[in-house]
């Protein structure tokens, strides 16, 4: 069941959106955590790391949460009081929503750049009760350091709304190519 | 290290087409000269030119390491406050570098000195890494020139076994100005260079990118960017509009953000002040350093500015006398003042040494030639060879 991550023109009615994934793959190390203090319990890692892969995962948050066009559909996958306005508008006006985030996900070195790549983790009402992705892949349902399908550990598919163009390339047209 | 004539291969126009260059009859490959080569001894390439690089490499680090936490330097080297914070996380977070290029003038004897670096946005790399490999091949098949000769050329496969080690996760993103034909060939070959390392990869205009309300960069799919491989200089990022975003947007750039302390000229009077006298440095002083004034009055110095290109508003004083000048559209920006080292004279040509770094190690060279003493735009690519 393929669940889409963002509204063109038409909206998803469906109740139903949870597919369990059964197949067996391989599994890498994660840490999942519902909030920064749980984190921070972690011995082996620290504030600053705790915060800054909150704060990745919050980032991405509205980019990559499931969509609903009403409430209640979001309420009915994610339960009553776990759904929020999303900052988007369906292209005729509509309101958006999206499930609260429920925790975030910390690779065990999963990126570069010397940090962590995080991301935000929903839980479902219905079905089986874990963790989920943006992408619907099921993560568990254990806090702290755990394993999960290395499928669940890639970056969630970015799709947005973009609110202007253009602000890149001025200094081009006035001083020619880029290159040295 | 010698200049050595040669017959040009019988099938330059041909050529042409297959690497997507233009050709003109009488003139042959833009850009491009196979009439002579250049000839360097194994102990020259080793010694005088990769040793010094990597070396000169170090230093460069070091430099960073002290101008991240050096107002006076970010301010010098025209860093808007803004960036010095996402500078100075992007340097001690260890983020990746990829390619640059140290230009030095050499003549086969005596140090090589460094005359800048491009560290953020060099072109020549398809030349250097392809074109230039192509004809070694083709001249020796040919018997042009002798078959136990070599060519400093692991440009294509370093930056294809260390792009894995970058951990991109999802799409590569490679922008640039697609008006120039250069910048637009120079970055299409590295995107060759990603999908053949197994990156997904998508190319669009800078101008194309846009902003979400999050403060996130996207392409012309509304997807977000995560990676940009970018041609297209730091200093112009941080000066325009969408430059106010980027601390926050999350992106892994290629080249990162500390590179733009090294793309600066503002580097070699850095360079300078930190490792004075080093064999392959030249001295540098910032123009409104009272140590210029000195240095200026003894007559002979090359004035630079700080951000320029394409060898753009050059000034060369010799004895007291400008003997050249060159004019372009970086006339508004602070300069600095670099020692004299001409490069040398191969039959009326000035060939300029570009030494490859990629992720830090020298791994090519590409000389081109020009008919003045800076390189500009009308300079030849001459391919080498290593021979002895």
């Amino acid at each position: 069941m393929k669940h889409p991550h963002y509204l063109v023109t038409t909206l998803l009615t469906s109740a139903s959106l949870f597919a369990l994934t059964a197949c067996e793959e391989p599994k890498v190390d994660a840490s999942i955590f519902e909030n920064i203090e749980q984190c921070m319990g972690d011995p082996l890692l620290t504030e600053a790391q705790c915060r800054s892969s909150f704060k990745e995962a919050q980032n991405q948050h509205a980019a990559v949460a499931p969509k609903y066009a009403t409430a209640e559909d979001c309420q009915a996958d994610f339960g009553a009081e776990k759904c929020e306005p999303a900052p988007y508008k369906t292209t005729s006006g509509g309101s958006v929503f999206m499930p609260m985030m429920a925790g975030y996900m910390m690779g065990s070195m999963l990126g570069g750049r010397g940090t962590m790549m995080s991301q935000p983790l929903y839980r479902s009402s219905q079905g089986a009760r874990g963790f989920r992705t943006a992408e619907n892949r099921g993560v568990g349902s254990t806090t702290g350091r755990t394993k999960v399908a290395s499928s669940a550990t890639s970056r969630p598919t970015f799709k947005t709304s973009t609110r202007s163009r253009g602000g890149f390339g001025s200094s081009g047209r006035r001083f020619g190519s880029g290159a040295t | 290290m010698q200049r050595i004539p040669v017959t040009e291969r019988p099938n330059l126009s041909a050529l042409a087409v297959e690497h997507e260059f233009e050709y003109t009859p009488g003139e042959g490959i833009s850009g491009w000269d196979e009439s002579a080569y250049y000839q360097f001894s194994q102990d020259q390439i080793e010694n005088d030119i990769v040793k010094p690089a990597e070396e000169l490499e170090e230093l460069c680090f070091q430099v960073v390491e002290r101008a991240i936490g050096n107002e006076e330097v970010l301010v010098r080297l025209g860093i808007p406050e803004y960036f010095w914070l996402y500078i100075a996380d992007s340097w001690r977070n260890g983020d990746k570098n990829l390619c640059g290029r140290m230009d030095l003038s050499y003549n086969g004897q005596g140090p090589a000195k460094l005359l800048e670096y491009n560290a953020d946005t060099p072109t020549t790399l398809y030349e250097s890494a392809i074109m230039q490999w192509q004809w070694l091949e083709q001249a020796v098949d040919l018997e042009f020139i002798p078959d136990n000769v070599d060519q400093l050329n692991e440009i294509h496969e370093r930056i294809v076994d260390i792009l894995p080690l970058f951990n991109i996760d999802g799409v590569a993103h490679f922008a640039c100005n697609h008006d120039f034909e250069d910048d637009k060939g120079t970055l299409g070959y590295l995107e060759e260079c990603a999908k053949e390392a197994g990156l997904k990869t998508r190319a669009l205009t800078m101008a194309d990118i846009g902003i979400n309300e999050q403060g996130r960069f996207t392409d012309l799919d509304d997807q977000i960017i995560t990676t940009l491989a970018k041609l297209y200089p730091w200093e112009w990022i941080m000066a325009e509009e969408f430059g106010k975003y980027v601390p926050e947007s999350d992106v892994q750039f290629i080249e990162p953000p500390w590179k733009a302390i090294l793309s600066n000229k503002g580097l070699l009077p850095l360079l300078w002040g930190m490792f004075e006298n080093h064999p392959n440095l030249l001295p540098a002083f910032f123009e409104d350093d009272p140590a210029a004034v000195d240095f200026a009055n003894a007559g002979t110095f090359v004035r630079k500015p700080m951000l320029s290109r394409q060898g753009a508003n050059i000034q060369i004083v010799k004895e007291g006398q400008t003997i050249f000048q060159s004019d372009g559209p970086y006339g508004d920006s602070a300069c600095i003042l670099q020692g004299l080292q001409p490069l040398p004279n191969f039959m009326d040509r000035h060939p300029l040494l570009g030494c490859w770094l990629v992720a830090s190690k020298a791994v090519g060279i590409c000389i081109r030639e020009d008919k003045s003493l800076v390189t500009g735009t009308t300079a030849n690519f001459v391919p080498h060879v290593i021979l002895g």
